[in-house]
């Protein structure tokens, strides 16, 4: 159907059958789904409905993208979690660090979506700083500061829906550390407040701090899907979205498939950067770290 | 009156003499303070706006006046109306109730789903419940936007129902691992293995011994859920694979987003926003405080 779009109704029932016959859509499902598998091992991953194209070659237009917009995404979401996190630590219960708390429930409250409305609608329109579509102006696709500019709300949106849940596990943990008794000998060593929180109990929360990003890693791709398709930002997420819409199974079996692998590709990664930072995790595993993580959600 | 000890002494650290602190009375002021109060009467006022939204409004939500499209607010429309001409002040207590019969629908469903996966995971043996906690890992890994998509394209049309189900039995995995740790921790004790011995069945000891045990510790999580199950609906109909437009909820609300955003119709966003999440942070913050209470030491009484 999603093939020959609206020419579908005014085809003939025999055109039908032949087009079912040629897209192999007759068979029952189990079959279908048989043959797709034995043929995506083979590395033949079958043509998309929709762009009546290759599946891996409509991919390959688009991936760089999402990898740009999600990997940035990623690597300031974490350092400004870190810095925040760092920062409330050491203004603990102090007013700053009580506003910044319920700013950052607030802000993880609410979905992405709205606020990438609110985002357009402030900076897009009313000011118009800021281009709100697309991966950058028409036919400048080579232009840098073009795309940069588009980048910025997507960017910042990403960022805000996320930031808060990652700072409030640093700040967590962080809180936990300054209590331990190695904190009290660095003072009377005479370091001031800064050093021992970003020499000494920094290293101690790194471990745990790492896992977390690992976990993220789905989070945050989830997120960048959402906001791609906000700003009908050409990446994964906007054609996964396209896809499910128009029923174009190929191509959304195929995007899972690679979102899933990269997700457990990079979950082993972490695992093994895990055990060689610090050897005490391998005996007791992601186990408890997971527990741990899910109880400070939120 | 002091103890005197005669021949024994008891000693270790078992043994600890401690007063009995006599809870104060506490006055109707001191009680509402630790409460979320804003938080509980913002959400009330917003439920039951939403279940009996005739009180407040007497005009059919789906009525289109096409005479009067894109009005800003005034004081006929108190929040104006869209592009198809409805009023806005009306469709939000009409969409309000989907929007919130769909956050509860979908946490029934995967709480149900996971109060039956946890706790068969949690008392199975070492294999299955390795087998089980592995296949909840590998759901997790996997971004839910995309599995809820994934689903939402097999379904095809929706409706609220078949999206409750479809955000329910996508968002378990996490209420799974608490109550699975839970019981793995209570499995062993002695009243389980009394009640085995007399002959219980398993869904018996899961509600007589097993749910009083985790359901403080899920509590929050399942408050929570509510939430993340409203917001996840209407991120699904705002990118136009959940409620068509007909159906009015918050989220198919913000479908016409889009085109207004062009025009600079900002009631058209921002209205049913703010709606949607000042319900979001009261229903976070009432989460929050369940699980601040459950941290509490229970008194021994």
């Amino acid at each position: 159907m999603s093939y020959y779009g609206e020419g579908v109704e005014r085809m003939t029932t025999t055109q039908k059958v032949q087009a079912m016959e040629n897209l192999g859509l007759n068979g029952p499902l189990y079959k279908q789904y048989i043959n797709w598998l034995s043929n995506a091992v083979q590395g033949e991953f079958g043509i998309s409905y929709k762009y009546k194209q290759n599946v891996t070659t409509v991919i390959g237009d688009v991936y760089k993208n999402t990898i740009v917009l999600g990997g940035l995404g990623y690597v300031l979401t974490f350092l400004f979690a870190l810095l925040l996190g760092i920062f409330c630590t050491l203004h603990e219960d102090k007013l700053i660090d009580r506003i910044i708390c319920k700013v950052g429930v607030v802000t993880t409250c609410i979905p992405s979506f709205w606020v990438s409305l609110v985002l357009i609608l402030i900076f897009g329109i009313n000011l118009g700083m800021l281009p709100s579509s697309g991966a950058y102006a028409m036919g400048q696709a080579n232009n840098l500061v073009s795309r940069l500019e588009h980048l910025i709300l997507p960017l910042v949106v990403l960022i805000i829906s996320h930031l808060w849940y990652y700072t409030y596990m640093i700040r967590n943990k962080l809180v936990e550390e300054i209590r331990r008794d190695y904190v009290l000998l660095c003072k009377v060593k005479g370091l001031n407040k800064k050093e021992i929180v970003c020499k000494h109990c920094l290293r101690n929360i790194m471990p745990s701090y790492i896992s977390i990003m690992a976990i993220s890693v789905p989070h945050i791709l989830g997120g960048t899907y959402v906001v791609e398709k906000v700003f009908s930002y050409p990446g994964l997420g906007t054609l996964s979205f396209e896809s499910a819409k128009y029923h174009d199974y190929n191509m959304l079996l195929v995007l899972c498939l690679l979102t899933g692998t990269v997700v457990v590709f990079i979950n082993m990664m972490a695992q093994i950067i895990n055990d060689k930072i610090d050897p005490r995790m391998k005996h007791d595993r992601s186990e408890n770290d997971w527990n741990d993580n899910t109880a400070t959600l939120k | 009156m002091e103890r005197q000890y005669g021949d024994f002494e008891i000693v270790g650290e078992n043994y600890l003499s401690y007063e009995i602190k006599v809870p104060k009375r506490k006055t109707f002021r001191e009680w509402i303070k630790e409460k979320p109060y804003i938080s509980i009467s913002v959400l009330l006022i917003i439920i039951v706006g939403c279940v009996f939204p005739g009180i407040i409004t007497k005009s059919a939500p789906a009525y289109m006046d096409l005479s009067n499209t894109n009005v800003a607010p005034n004081s006929t429309f108190y929040f104006g109306t869209d592009s198809l001409g409805r009023d806005i002040f009306t469709m939000i207590w009409y969409g309000g109730r989907i929007s919130l019969f769909i956050g509860v629908f979908a946490t029934v469903i995967s709480t149900t789903i996971a109060v039956i996966y946890g706790s068969i995971s949690g008392v199975a043996s070492e294999l299955i419940d390795d087998m089980m906690m592995r296949f909840t890992e590998i759901i997790l890994s996997i971004p839910s936007i995309l599995i809820i998509i994934f689903v939402q394209a097999m379904i095809g049309q929706a409706n609220p129902v078949s999206i409750a189900i479809v955000i329910g039995i996508t968002s378990w995995m996490n209420i799974s691992k608490i109550i699975r740790s839970e019981v793995r921790q209570i499995r062993n004790s002695e009243y389980i293995l009394a009640a085995k011995c007399s002959g219980a069945s398993f869904f018996y000891i899961l509600k007589q011994h097993l749910l009083p045990n985790f359901i403080s510790a899920i509590m929050f999580m399942v408050v929570t859920n509510v939430g993340s199950a409203i917001g996840i609906e209407a991120t699904l109909s705002f990118l136009g694979i959940g409620l068509p437009l007909e159906i009015i909820s918050w989220g198919s609300m913000l479908s016409l987003a889009e085109k207004a955003l062009l025009s600079n119709y900002w009631w058209i966003i921002l209205i049913p926003g703010i709606f949607l999440v000042s319900t979001l942070v009261c229903i976070t913050n009432i989460g929050d405080y369940v699980r601040r209470n459950n941290n509490k030491e229970f008194s021994n009484l």
